[in-house]
């Protein structure tokens, strides 16, 4: 009897069946939805909204442009793009997990953002739009926790209009000895001690920096992009490489 | 070769600047407050209506830094921006040059002198501008929510009559500085003076060690 041996995967530290990682960083995220915005101020003392700010420099994004905010969480950069697109554009708020979904619809419609917005729960494997649909799409710390990344870059590529740009705002690998190791501590250390106190979760933290050390690094996912068929892609360290903008263009 | 640099165009910048995101920071204050201000003096918003949606790109030269500024949902939203961005209209100066297009008639004559480069629709420069250099906010309005009318008013006179008497003190400084510096003065002495000044330090000098002489002399015999 010859059986298929299963593939497999990493979720965090661990090696999972890659049928099962979905299902497993949906029980993070639903775990920690309702405190996801407190815990990245307190974790990032603040510094993810200029991660963010810069994202949104990057991006290009002008009035009438069609936006996809993927794994856009409780829609941080959603709620910009939908102000400078203005009526005439479109943003899509999209993310697998029905629990940030549902918080990230309910923040949007108590800041009065609505009109050129759309929630739709997807896979970033598989993406349900047509191609060539998007001028702009961004994916903020969201691609690692993706089962095939090199999938989900093809899907994307597909998707974006010609000309159109893919930003990944993702954590990376700290480009000196003494940063990355004060960034150990803090990951393995505090973090989930912090998220055991204003979460009371402490796993879904051990996961997000186990999960962050299994990201592939600065250069092998700009690799990955150019693999995926993105042109003139780059990449910027933020806060000395702790978190990095990749940017690829699709012509 | 374009597209070899870009794909090189790996930052790893690694000043304390970079490191803190300062521009990023910086700039999300100034687009705070001036949000707030936008506020305070609806007529703000209103003028920028004409530029809603329409990117305008300013290089401040000497700080080395592009900013992309939009009016959008009634908010302005400020970005560090790249030149080569897309812009509806872009300008490029010094931060005095910048300051002086508060009055927005001197645009051409900036223009002109090479002060100030400007690319795009020209309206979006001006209407920006315009809406900024005549931002009236109405003080004793806003401080009437927080301490009621009558002391709002008090307090509004007070500063303005503080105000007024400040800038009197300052004019006043600056004509005294100016005569200072305009008029000849006598701020260092002659040489003739300082011959004089030392022919008499010498006589002086004399008569002292006179004195001293005959002192000891009178010491001398008052101790035999």
């Amino acid at each position: 009897m010859n059986e298929t041996p299963e593939k497999t995967t990493h979720f965090g530290y661990k090696t999972v069946a890659e049928n099962e990682k979905a299902s497993m960083v949906a029980d993070v995220f639903h775990s920690v939805a309702a405190k996801y915005d407190v815990m990245n101020d307190l974790m990032s003392f603040g510094v993810h909204r200029l991660w963010k700010r810069q994202t949104i420099a990057s991006s290009g994004v002008r009035k009438g442009h069609h936006v996809l905010d993927l794994a856009g969480g409780t829609g941080d950069l959603t709620a910009k793009f939908s102000q400078l697109v203005g009526e005439t554009g479109q943003v899509v708020l999209g993310d697998i997990n029905s629990s940030m979904l549902k918080v990230g619809r309910e923040k949007l419609h108590n800041l009065g953002l609505v009109g050129n917005i759309d929630y739709v729960q997807m896979n970033a494997e598989m993406l349900p739009f047509p191609d060539n649909s998007f001028d702009v799409i961004t994916i903020a710390f969201g691609l690692r926790n993706v089962t095939d990344k090199d999938k989900a870059l093809r899907s994307m590529y597909r998707i974006l209009k010609p000309g159109g740009r893919l930003l990944v705002l993702e954590f990376s690998k700290p480009k000196h000895e003494a940063l990355s190791k004060a960034y150990d501590f803090y990951s393995f250390n505090l973090l989930p001690t912090m998220g055991k106190l204003v979460a009371n979760d402490s796993e879904s933290y051990q996961y997000l920096a186990e999960s962050i050390r299994m990201h592939p690094d600065q250069d092998t996912l700009k690799a990955m992009m150019n693999e995926a068929g993105f042109e003139q892609t780059t990449y910027q360290n933020l806060t000395g490489g702790i978190v990095a903008l990749h940017r690829g263009f699709k012509y | 070769m374009a597209l070899d640099q870009a794909t090189e165009k790996t930052s790893d910048d690694t000043n304390i600047s970079t490191f803190l995101m300062l521009p990023n920071f910086v700039l999300s204050l100034v687009e705070r407050i001036l949000n707030q201000a936008l506020k305070l003096d609806p007529n703000v918003a209103h003028k920028l209506t004409t530029v809603k949606q329409k990117r305008l790109l300013v290089e401040v030269r000497d700080w080395q830094q592009t900013i992309q500024l939009v009016f959008a949902d009634e908010k302005l939203h400020l970005y560090t921006a790249d030149n080569s961005d897309y812009s509806d209209c872009m300008i490029s100066a010094d931060i005095d040059t910048l300051v002086a297009l508060k009055n927005p008639a001197i645009l051409t004559q900036l223009i002109r002198q090479d002060k100030l480069d400007l690319q795009g629709d020209l309206n979006i420069a001006q209407a920006y501008s315009g809406a900024f250099s005549e931002i009236d906010i109405d003080w004793p309005e806003q401080l009437s929510a927080y301490i009621g009318d009558a002391p709002a008013q008090q307090l509004y006179m007070h500063l303005m009559s503080l105000k007024h008497q400040g800038s009197k003190v300052t004019a006043k400084l600056s004509s005294t500085l100016t005569s200072l510096f305009q008029d000849e003065l006598a701020v260092t002495i002659h040489p003739l003076e300082l011959a004089q000044f030392k022919q008499q330090n010498r006589e002086l000098k004399g008569q002292v060690a006179a004195i001293e002489q005959r002192i000891n002399t009178l010491l001398n015999a008052i101790t035999r």
